[in-house]
Order: structure tokens, then sequence, then C-alpha cells
């Protein structure tokens, strides 16, 4: 289902993360494009997970703003910005005998009230969050019953089940092996198929090459490069990020760039 | 700013169709109604939830009877109804009227605030173990308590100074812990250190006072029934009322907490504010319950423990923890008025005697309880 709204612009505004007195991230200024796959890459440490925690307002900026559709994000209340924006955590953790479609239930939370607990709209998102990520079958089955792909798919369906037209994902396939990753990547090509704009970071600059629409590179909390993977990844650029060499091919099926005879930098 | 903010298109309502049929999710009832104003209210009510507390209030009230009729006078439990509205023999109508009642009306209180207190710290803490007992609340409360049993040169009522008491314990503990948020070891070490001073200054405080006067504040260090200040008995009353409605506002949110904060925050919730609200209330719930019975803070770990074990994991089960707690200190001052008759085991002991196995018990069982 397609969020109903024109699908509303993040932005930020030469905006500053810090932790206690280290800036991780220093006047960036980035725009993702809407219903496509952002993917931000970079080496361990360059910020890319703290960029999207303060891309959802987990982290405060120090200076700078977060701009949704021009307003900054910090005078919203916690509510509206949920149904705006969904964000899925790096390794989520449920309470112990949560079922899928519980879970996926809890993403319904934004839109729903006191005296307005479930509705028929309700049960028409979560029937359809369950369909898209292709759990009908594990509706009812806890969490801890799950593979790890199917148990991202549902934390993912979750999100889904919040309708927001904005999507943040921390690392989603992190923990997977390849089949479940995979799983995962057709997922959120889907969802950004339906309109939906996804941000994720990935370490991982080859599934990032395949699956996003947009890069952005970051290196010690700088833009180092940011475009379609196609134009932007270049043997300099794997070079800058990861002090790695490799031959830089073009994926026969795809036209997405392949990374290959990846060897530590020549001095 | 704010203004532009209000411009963000939010989801369109979506008018619910009769004709549409709506399944209550698998596990639940759901009610519907269409308001005065005309918008479309629904209720769900988790049936588990509602037959555990079901069960658990039978159970209560049996408890509650069996209280009232055994004793160093016993009664036929079919005696027992007709003396508590004043019908039957003088002396049975005074024992259940006089002697028993107001002690077993504090016990469901105490036992009640204790095991709700429990729940919410343990839910906002993410941690078994993180109850108001464990992490310093309740030996904060006691300490302040006893300094005014004991005269220490301050006049206040005791629950006004377990409250000082508790509220002191509970900024300390989290002020150790500062950043370190209330997630992890860290903020439970913190809480048992500062636990442990304030009970080595109970300790002090009571042997620097004559006899007679360590006397008169020693069911506040055990946990007891037995000297229950009448005043704190009505405040606790209020305060678990107003304390439960509260808790039944932040039920919702409280629910998400069990995720990470990032979870949590990214679905709406205002962690940060709810946080607090949630840490007021299970320190002031511990603060009154500690006013009328001292430290039982037992009941915090079990209460909630027997709610978990029964309930289902898709809600915080805030009720069935507050009955459960009842019960639990209704049996267990129960068993400690009528195990050794007639020396009078203090509440606070029992618990500890009979509670510490059997939480090992459920805590090393075989896993099927909820965390």
């Amino acid at each position: 289902m397609t969020p109903a709204e024109p699908s509303p612009t993040l932005t930020t505004e030469s905006l500053a993360l810090s932790y206690g007195p280290r800036r991780v991230i220093d006047s960036l200024g980035v725009s993702l494009p809407s219903g496509q796959v952002t993917a931000i890459v970079g080496p361990n440490g360059c910020g890319k997970s703290t960029l999207l925690s303060g891309l959802a307002r987990l982290h405060k900026p120090e200076s700078g703003a977060v701009l949704l559709n021009g307003a900054d994000i910090q005078n919203l209340p916690a509510r509206t910005l949920a149904t705006q924006l969904a964000l899925l955590p790096q390794e989520a953790v449920a309470p112990e005998g949560l079922t899928v479609s519980e879970l996926i239930r809890f993403g319904r939370q934004p839109h729903q009230g006191w005296l307005r607990q479930w509705s028929a709209e309700d049960q028409r998102v979560v029937e359809h969050a369950l369909a898209a990520a292709g759990l009908e079958a594990l509706a009812e089955r806890p969490l801890e019953a799950l593979s790890g792909g199917q148990r991202q798919r549902a934390w993912i369906a979750m999100t889904i089940a919040q309708q927001t037209p904005l999507l943040l994902l921390d690392e989603p396939t992190s923990a997977l092996d390849l089949g479940h990753q995979i799983e995962v990547f057709e997922l959120v090509r889907h969802l950004a198929c339906h309109g939906r704009t996804v941000v994720m970071v990935l370490h991982d600059l080859a599934s990032a090459c395949r699956y996003a629409d947009h890069l952005i590179a970051l290196c010690d909390g700088q833009i180092v490069a940011q475009g379609a993977p196609a134009e932007v990844v270049t043997p300099e650029l794997v070079r800058t990020l990861y002090q790695v060499d490799c031959t830089l091919m073009i994926d026969p099926d795809t036209g997405s760039p392949l990374l290959a005879n990846v060897r530590r930098a020549s001095p | 700013m704010k203004s532009s903010a209000s411009d963000l298109p939010t989801s369109a309502f979506v008018p619910e169709r009769r004709s549409q049929s709506i399944a209550a999710p698998p596990g639940y009832w759901r009610i519907a109604w269409i308001s005065p104003r005309g918008n479309a209210c629904s209720l769900l009510i988790e049936r588990r939830g509602v037959a555990v507390s079901a069960g658990l209030g039978v159970a209560l009230v049996c408890a509650c009877v069996l209280y009232l009729s055994l004793g160093s006078m016993a009664l036929a439990p079919s005696a027992v109804l007709p003396a508590l509205f004043g019908r039957g023999e003088m002396i049975s109508v005074f024992t259940v009227q006089e002697l028993r009642l107001p002690r077993l009306v504090a016990a469901c209180l105490t036992g009640a605030a204790f095991a709700l207190a429990g729940v919410l710290m343990q839910t906002l803490a993410r941690n078994r173990l993180a109850t108001p007992g464990i992490i310093g609340i309740d030996n904060g409360a006691t300490a302040f308590a006893v300094a005014s049993v004991v005269g220490m040169g301050v006049s206040l009522a005791p629950p006004a100074m377990a409250l000082a008491g508790a509220a002191t314990a509970a900024a300390l503990t989290f002020g150790l812990v500062a950043g370190g948020g209330t997630q992890g070891y860290r903020f439970i070490v913190a809480g048992i250190g500062v636990g442990a001073v304030f009970g080595a200054v109970t300790q002090l405080m009571l042997a620097r006072v004559a006899i007679d006067t360590a006397n008169a504040a020693y069911p506040w260090t055990v946990g007891s029934l037995n000297a229950r200040p009448g005043d704190a008995v009505g405040l606790l009353a209020v305060g678990l009322g107003v304390g439960v409605i509260a808790a039944f506002i932040v039920a919702r949110p409280l629910s998400l907490m069990r995720f990470k904060d990032a979870t949590a925050y990214g679905l709406g919730v205002n962690v940060k504010a709810r946080r607090f609200q949630v840490l007021m209330l299970s320190v002031v719930l511990t603060a009154l319950a500690v006013a009328v019975a001292g430290p039982v803070g037992m009941v915090g770990l079990i209460g909630p423990e027997i709610a978990r074990s029964l309930s289902s994991s898709r809600q915080v089960p805030l009720v069935a923890s507050l009955l459960a707690g009842a019960l639990v200190m209704v049996l267990a001052d129960l068993a400690g008025r009528t195990l050794l008759a007639p020396i009078e085991i203090p509440v606070g002991i029992v618990t500890a005697v009979i509670g510490g196995p059997w939480l090992l018990w459920i805590l090393m069982r075989p896993q099927r309880s909820h965390a």
C-alpha cells in the first residue's frame, strides 16, 4: 500500500552530531531522494549509524538541523514524527514470546489511541504488512522460532505497518547469511517500488551497489561521495573508504558496479 | 517552526465502514462503539489477561476469607462474612472487624503497591532484578522513616519521611549512573550500593538510641504489618488508587518500553518523559507502602514474577502483578501470624524465607516465562 501523502523530503542542514566532546558528524548536508533506496556506506566508525540516529531524532544535533519537509524534526511531537518516519535499529530485540503478528501490530501504535485500539484500517494494514513481508504463514509463530531472515522481515513488517513514507534501517542484514540477506534486500526494493523512501546503513559496499539507487559514502563524518552507485563508485573511492584496492567491473545483468580482486592497498 | 510542523500531512482518517467485519486480533476481545461526536471507538481486551486477573482475584478473595477466619481465635469461614457485617457473636465481630480487617486491608494495599511498583521498575529498567527493593529505594525510605521514629531531630510523619527517603535513594542511584541510563547492570549495582548504605545508616541509628526507642522502630527494619500507622494506611489507599489510574494511562507506552529505546522512540513514545513518570510512580508507591509495612521488597519481585509466569507477553501485566502482590502479602502475613503462634513472625521475614527459595526455583526452572 502506497502511503497516501506526497513523499516528504528529509534533508540535513550543516548537521553536527557529537558523542560527548567527540564530533562524529560535522557540518553535513544531505538530501535523501524520495521514493528511492539510499545506502549510507563507509568504514567502521565513520559515523554512519550516528547519522541515521540523527535523522531519526535519536541523537540531538549539536548544531544544524534535520528537516522533514523543511520543518526541524526537533520541534515535532514524537507521535507525529512516528507517522512520518519509521526506524529499525540495529539488532532490535522484542519481549520474549511475542508472535510475528503481535510484533507487527505494535507498528500501528502511532495511529492508535486509548479509545482507538483496533480499527478496520489497523486490520487491513497489518494484513498487508504480513503479506508484503511474505509472513502470512508464520503470523502466529513466536519470533524466537523464526530464522534470522524471517525475524528481520518481521521487524521490517512492523515498520511497514507504521505506514510511514520514510523508512530508516540500521544495518538490516548485518547478522544474516547470504540467502537471508537477499530476502531482506528484495523486500526493501519492493517497498521502494511502492513509493517508500528507504535509507539504510550498510557496511557491505557490494550490497549497497546492488540494491541502492543512491549512495552516500562517509569517511570521518564527512561525505566523500554521493550519487548513483554506477556513477560514484570508483577504485579511488573504494581505496579512500576502506584502504583496499580492487578491480571494478559492471554486472552484466544489472549494470551495477561489482568489486573484484579486492586486496590490501599497495602503499 | 511550530506552525510548519502542523503543515505536515497526517494520515488520513479512514472512517470505519459498518459493512466491513473487523476481527479482533487472536487472543483479544474487541469492543467497538460510535462516540456521541461520531468517532469510531474501539477497545481491545486481552482474554488471557482477564482470565489471569479473574483467577488471581478469586484466589485473593479466598485468601482474605482464610485470613479473617484463622488466628488465635479460629472462626469458621462461614461465620466470617456475617461477622464482617456486624452479625453473629460479639467476640467474632470484634475479632474480624477490629483486629483482623484493618490488618488485612493494610496487607492487600501494601502487597499491591509493592508489586505494582516492582513491575513498573522492572519494565523501566528492562531487567527482572530491578525492583525498588533491590535497587535500594525500600532501604532509603526505611532509613528516613526510622530517623523520624527514633527522633533524630526531625518530626515529620513517617509517610512523608519515607517519601523523602525513597526519592533520595532513587536520585542517588540515578545520579550515580548519570548518562548510563536505566539499563544494564551498572544501574543495579549502583542501586545495591545505595541500598547497603541506607541499610547501614538505619542500623547505626538503632544502635545509638535507647533500647525502647529501637524496639519501637524495629518493625520498620524487617517489614511488619503489626505496627501500622493509621494515617499511613489511608494515604497508601489514596496513593494506590491514583497510582493504578496513572499506571493504566502509561500502560500502552509501557508495553513499548520493553523494546529498545530506539524502537520505542521510533514508534512515537516520548521515552525520556515516560521513563521519568514511571520512575516517579514506582518511587511514590514504594514509599507509601514502606510507610505502612516497612521494607517488604521481596513482594515487589515475587508479585510481578507470578503475574508474568501466568500472563502472555502481549502487554505488561499490571493488574495481575497488583493482585499477585496482594495475594502474596496476605498469605505471607497469615503464615507469619499463625505458623508459630503465639509468636508472630514479621511478614518481611516470611516473604524472605518462603519467597527467596521459591524465586530461585522460578528463575532456574526451564524457561517459559517472559522477561
